[in-house]
């Protein structure tokens, strides 16, 4: 059956790429093939790889990318191929499915309609009237609804009830839907980023670091963390993480949101998620010079305090909520000269550290957890499409499935010299219920028609 | 005892063991009044099975937790199972053929008795992680479980397909009772249409849900990528009709191939491999 006279359509080429047997081949490689980064650890170091394969493996694994298995060459290549089967497979199918779908199913022949799957056939002695007539038609209406009718046809009248012929380009909306969420996953690839940031409650950022490239993008306004909470059951396993966030626009507050781990935050089409969070002891220590000079100090771990008149700097080495019911803090001092020591404090307890000529009094006067939200930050304009991808796929497959292409026809007239009507019809799923209704004319028919055969 | 879930769990367990015995003495000694006591009792096991899902869904509310009972290995396991008797005994009453039980009904069995006796399963109600509270997370696990039903029933009749077509001469004995090959693949070619569409949905209601947790809707994480390798292989099964050479034997193979795929993506991931679903671990 040759549909075209261009030539591209026959070289094996073309062939070879339009074939299911293709499709076969790539889909069982793609199901193997996609085992290997499921077993070999992704996105480690490739230092990692080195020290846990051995230098023989590590070549295979470097050459091939298995360090991020789908996103390698050769999967990318599969992907590719996948693609290309697709569209060329469907370029091949559409001229046969234009021709089925504009094939006028008004112009047969009596002859044609006793081949179909099912038939059934009366010749009756004399002319039909016109009450039969109509109660003929009004039975086939009664069970199929809308019909089409051609006077004139073979010698008689024809009548044709046809659903679901749009059924046909379910197929094509099933397999068009696979390239629509690749392309929704490569406009996310190349116009979004991701990223996360550990950020202090009180504290604010307007920037992100890429997480795949490293650089730092700036967002054009700033997400400050008010506060973040943590609730336990009584088991002791997590409930709830949640962070109070505020966006400010040129420091100004635009609004606030509060997210847990499933309900983010989005503005501008950035969201932003709840991911994790960490703790971060901070000690406050009152340091006193004598009765007049003296200071407060709020100690975070990680980070240095200072006292610049008197050339001190504090650090929190250790701590420990409780000691003997108390907090208790290792606390480092160092001066100008590199002189340095520690100590441990509890809470309400006063120690003594000299430095050079002076003589310092320190006491811990309070101690408390500070916490850092983890967000991950996302920007992924591409979603939208991959959504719209994965609905186009779930309603392709019900129509390829269930949506059958039905036709039922009446055909009234004079065949081989006798008054004949028959009724005959075709459909290409869900036969029981098509030969239910088809039945269900039948019988009609047989009632009006059996006494006059 | 105390009328609890775990009761009827547990007496679930032992119905659906007997059901499955009376299903193979159906099949193999050719007993009528065998295959009707099998799917009275099936049913009977569904109704307490049922039931029992029910109180489970309240004493979590009774503890305070209040969650569906479908939030670890245990819940899932049971949950498989009063699924695959659902799909199985709607088959069986569309088909009106019980061989088909003594090949469907063991998986369901087998399930019930993992979860009630290996030392690996966890059998406490828990309390949800902030990572399972969501809207989501039935969605996810009721398509992927009723992929998972039709696809070990789909593996039932491929093992049958095989069976029948090795001694296709039999038209007596055990093999002689079971449907023809014709029969058997176009009931096996119905199943995998039906589980594929729910995996799919399952895959996709997965990737909303991971979108609204962690931002991405896919990160290739190895439980999400052995349910796509195990839609691979299905989608294979589909296809593989239009290939000459290669409709019958080979998509027999393809579903027993795909159940393994179904296996190792509910089983193997948790236990051999690490990834965001740590249902197993715990
Ligand atoms: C993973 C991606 C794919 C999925 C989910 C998919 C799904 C389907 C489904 C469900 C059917 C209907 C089967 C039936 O009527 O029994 C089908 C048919 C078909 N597919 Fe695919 N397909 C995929 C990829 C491909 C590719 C790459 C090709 C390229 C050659 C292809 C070619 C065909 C053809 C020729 C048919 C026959 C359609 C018909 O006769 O109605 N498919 N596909």
């Amino acid at each position: 059956m040759k549909t075209s006279s261009s030539t591209y359509q026959d070289t094996s080429i073309w062939r070879f790429f339009a074939s299911v047997r293709l499709a076969v081949f790539l889909l069982i490689t793609l199901a193997i093939t996609s085992i290997v980064g499921t077993v070999i650890p992704q996105g480690e170091s490739l230092q990692f790889y080195l020290e846990t394969f051995g230098p023989n493996f590590f070549r295979i694994i470097k050459l091939l990318h298995l360090y991020d298995t789908y996103h390698s060459w050769w999967y990318l290549i599969l992907l590719g191929l996948f693609s290309t089967n697709l569209v060329v497979c469907t370029l091949k199918r559409l001229p046969f499915t234009l021709k089925l779908y504009r094939r006028d199913n008004l112009s047969v022949d009596s002859g044609r309609l006793l081949k179909m799957p099912f038939k059934k056939e009366w010749e009756i002695k004399e002319e039909l009237d016109n009450d039969s007539t109509q109660s003929i038609i009004s039975a086939f209406k009664e069970v199929v609804g809308k019909f089409r009718e051609r006077s004139d046809v073979d010698g008689g009248k024809l009548f044709l009830a046809e659903r679901g012929k749009w059924s046909y380009w379910g197929v094509y909306g099933l397999h068009g839907s696979i390239l629509i969420i690749f392309f929704g996953a490569l406009v996310g690839l190349f116009l979004g980023f991701k990223g996360s940031v550990m950020l202090p409650e009180g504290e604010k950022i307007d920037q992100i670091v890429n997480r795949q490239s490293g650089e730092h993008i700036p967002l054009g306004f700033s997400v400050r963390c008010d506060r973040f909470y943590i609730s336990f059951y009584d088991n002791g396993a997590p409930q709830e993480y949640r962070s109070d966030l505020t966006v400010l626009n040129d420091d100004k507050e635009v609004f606030h949101k509060s997210i847990v781990v499933n309900d983010p935050m989005e503005y501008r089409g950035v969201t932003f998620y709840q991911a994790s969070y960490r703790a971060i002891p901070e000690v406050t220590v009152q340091v006193a010079k004598s009765a007049t000079l003296h200071r407060s100090l709020t100690i975070s771990a990680f980070q240095r305090a200072l006292w610049p008149e008197e050339q001190l700097s504090f650090g929190l080495m250790q701590y420990q909520p409780n000691v003997h019911g108390k907090p208790a803090a290792q606390i480092w001092v160092g001066d100008q000269e590199g002189r340095e020591g520690s100590f441990w404090l509890l809470k309400g307890n006063k120690k003594e550290f000299k430095k050079g000529e002076n003589l310092y009094k320190i006491s811990l006067t309070n101690a408390k957890q500070r916490y850092l939200t983890g967000l991950q930050v996302k920007k992924d304009p591409g979603v939208w499409i991959v959504w719209l991808g994965c609905t186009v796929l779930i309603v392709g497959f019900a129509i390829v499935f269930w949506v059958p292409h039905r036709r039922m026809w009446l055909w009234m007239g004079r065949r081989k010299g006798k008054i004949t009507v028959i009724l005959s019809g075709q459909t290409n799923k869900n036969k029981l219920q098509f030969e239910k209704d088809i039945k269900k004319i039948e019988k009609a028919l047989d009632s009006s028609l059996g006494a006059r055969q | 005892m105390t009328f609890s879930s775990s009761y009827l769990f547990s007496l679930t367990t032992f119905i659906y063991l007997g059901a499955a015995a009376l299903y193979l003495t159906h099949w193999i000694f050719r007993v009528q009044k065998v295959g009707l006591l099998a799917t009275v009792v099936t049913v009977g096991g569904l109704v307490i099975q049922t039931v029992g899902l029910g109180l489970r869904w309240i004493e979590s509310y009774q503890l305070g937790y209040g969650h569906a009972p479908l939030s670890n290995l245990y819940e899932s396991m049971v949950f498989f199972s009063w699924i695959t008797v659902l799909v199985y005994l709607i088959i069986e009453w569309q088909v009106k053929r019980r061989v088909i039980g003594a090949f469907a009904t063991p998986f369901a069995s087998l399930a019930m008795a993992y979860a009630s006796f290996s030392p690996n399963v966890e059998d406490e109600i828990q309390p949800l992680i902030p990572a399972l509270k969501s809207n989501w997370l039935i969605a996810h696990v009721v398509t992927c479980f009723l992929g998972y039903a039709s696809f070990a029933v789909a593996c039932g009749l491929g093992i049958m397909y095989l069976f029948k077509n090795r001694f296709s001469g039999a038209s007596e004995g055990i093999i002689g009772v079971m449907p023809d090959c014709k029969v058997l693949d176009e009931l096996m070619h119905q199943t995998i249409i039906f589980g594929f569409l729910w995996l799919t949905l399952g895959i996709i209601t997965g990737a909303v849900w991971a979108n609204d947790a962690w931002g991405t809707y896919w990160s290739w994480d190895p439980k999400e990528t052995w349910s796509l390798i195990t839609w691979f292989v299905y989608a294979t099964a589909l296809h593989a009709r239009f290939v000459r050479g290669w409709a019958g034997r080979r998509i027999a193979y393809l579903s027993i191939v795909g159940f393994v795929a179904v296996m190792f993506t509910y089983f193997g991931v948790n236990f051999l491999l690490s990834g965001l679903h740590s249902y197993g671990s715990q």
